[in-house]
């Protein structure tokens, strides 16, 4: 029995994955229920915001396996990892190209959120910088993208189905734990600073989503003005 | 017995050419008012739980929309205005003219949670107002999802 393990996923990047988990389900729930939760959708979007602004530069400053280099899927490391010849720790070249395409749609589902309206009474924060038309053409398009975030979300679960139950590898663990059973090098880097900044560059985009920095729309005009009827 | 005969079958031919008068372009025209008319009556309530509550304002906000729930608009759903353009081009989809089973009950819902509303904004409780607003939104949700065509 080997008992040897090493530091894989970094403390930020567990809790960055599983508020995800739950930030993605809440705002599924909230999307198809509708009425008052559509408020809650909003909301939980600019989490989301946040979340993905931080993943962003936890992806250049974090620890080791966390960083986009280090797992980024060169079409060398893809085809060595289909022939079986990549041995690596981390993200594997075939689940990165995975983590590249979550990231990339659930950016432009949270964008195009930003934008959108549903013709009933709700409209994103930044709806007011785009008008109507665009803003519709935008919600069609976080109709869309919805659909393909549920594929990459299934076949997310279904390779970590495939891992456990063929490869005899508990993926889930690590991503709890943080650690790895193995021989692999344990992440170094991601140090409080790096954290400090990748908090602070999701602050700003959440900031900069939530439309807090628009001009206040102008003061309606005072009831005296309008007809009394 | 006679003349019942003749005024029902006056009134099936006047009906027809009623409904047969309204040119398509009109009827997706008004189609389309009812439901901005109603945003904005929307938009009051919302304004009005979200601030600060004028029991007058919603009550009038929710009496508009209760009115054009049970105006009868359906009729503006002529056989072929699945396509054409009103006030802007119509957003409806086939669907809604092949699926009347569907479209009937999301409408039922619909006026059903209108005549709530009505009844919720003439009681004055602010936060009864926001939960009926909800459920009224979701109604509108449960035919956009359907039968209203996404750009």
């Amino acid at each position: 029995m080997n008992h040897e393990k090493f530091r894989l996923w970094d403390l930020p990047t567990r809790v960055f994955h599983w508020a995800l988990v739950l930030a993605i389900v809440a705002a599924i729930v909230s999307g198809q229920l509708g009425g008052n939760l559509i408020d809650w959708h909003g909301r939980i979007g600019l989490f989301i915001v946040g979340l993905l602004a931080f993943r962003l530069a936890w992806g250049v400053v974090g620890s080791t396996y966390a960083r986009f280099l280090q797992f980024l899927p060169t079409p060398g490391k893809v085809g060595a990892y289909l022939r079986g010849e990549w041995h690596g720790e981390g993200h594997n070249p075939l689940g990165a190209l995975s983590v590249f395409g979550l990231l990339a749609l659930l950016t432009a589902q949270a964008g195009s959120g930003l934008f959108a309206n549903d013709d009933i009474t709700f409209v994103g924060p930044l709806f007011d910088l785009v008008g109507k038309n665009l803003s519709n053409r935008l919600t069609g398009i976080h109709f869309l993208v919805s659909n393909a975030i549920y594929v990459l979300i299934a076949l997310h679960i279904a390779a970590i189905a495939f891992y456990g139950h063929v490869r005899r590898q508990n993926l889930v663990r690590p991503m709890l734990t943080g650690w790895k059973e193995g021989t692999g090098e344990s992440a170094t880097g991601g140090g409080a600073l790096a954290l400090i900044l990748a908090l602070a560059v999701a602050g700003a985009a959440v900031h900069g989503a939530s439309g807090a920095w628009l001009p206040a729309s102008p003061p309606s005009p005072p009831a005296a003005e309008t007809p009394n009827w | 017995m006679k003349s019942k005969l003749l005024l029902a079958l006056v009134s099936i031919t006047l009906a027809g050419t009623a409904a047969a008068q309204i040119k398509p372009e009109d009827a997706i025209k008004w189609r389309q008012s009812g439901y901005g008319f109603m945003a904005w009556n929307m938009a009051r309530i919302k304004m009005n739980v979200e601030g600060t509550y004028n029991k007058e304002e919603v009550i009038k906000a929710a009496n508009a929309i209760q009115a054009i729930a049970n105006s009868g608009m359906g009729a503006l759903y002529l056989p072929g205005t699945d396509k054409g353009t009103g006030w802007e081009k119509t957003r409806v989809k086939p669907e809604f003219f092949t699926n009347r089973d569907a479209v009937n009950k999301a409408a039922m819902a619909f006026i059903k949670e209108a005549n709530e509303m009505a009844k919720v904004a003439a009681a004055g409780d602010a936060a009864a107002t926001k939960e009926q607003l909800g459920k009224l939104s979701a109604t509108c949700k449960g035919c956009h999802d359907d039968f209203k065509i996404k750009d």
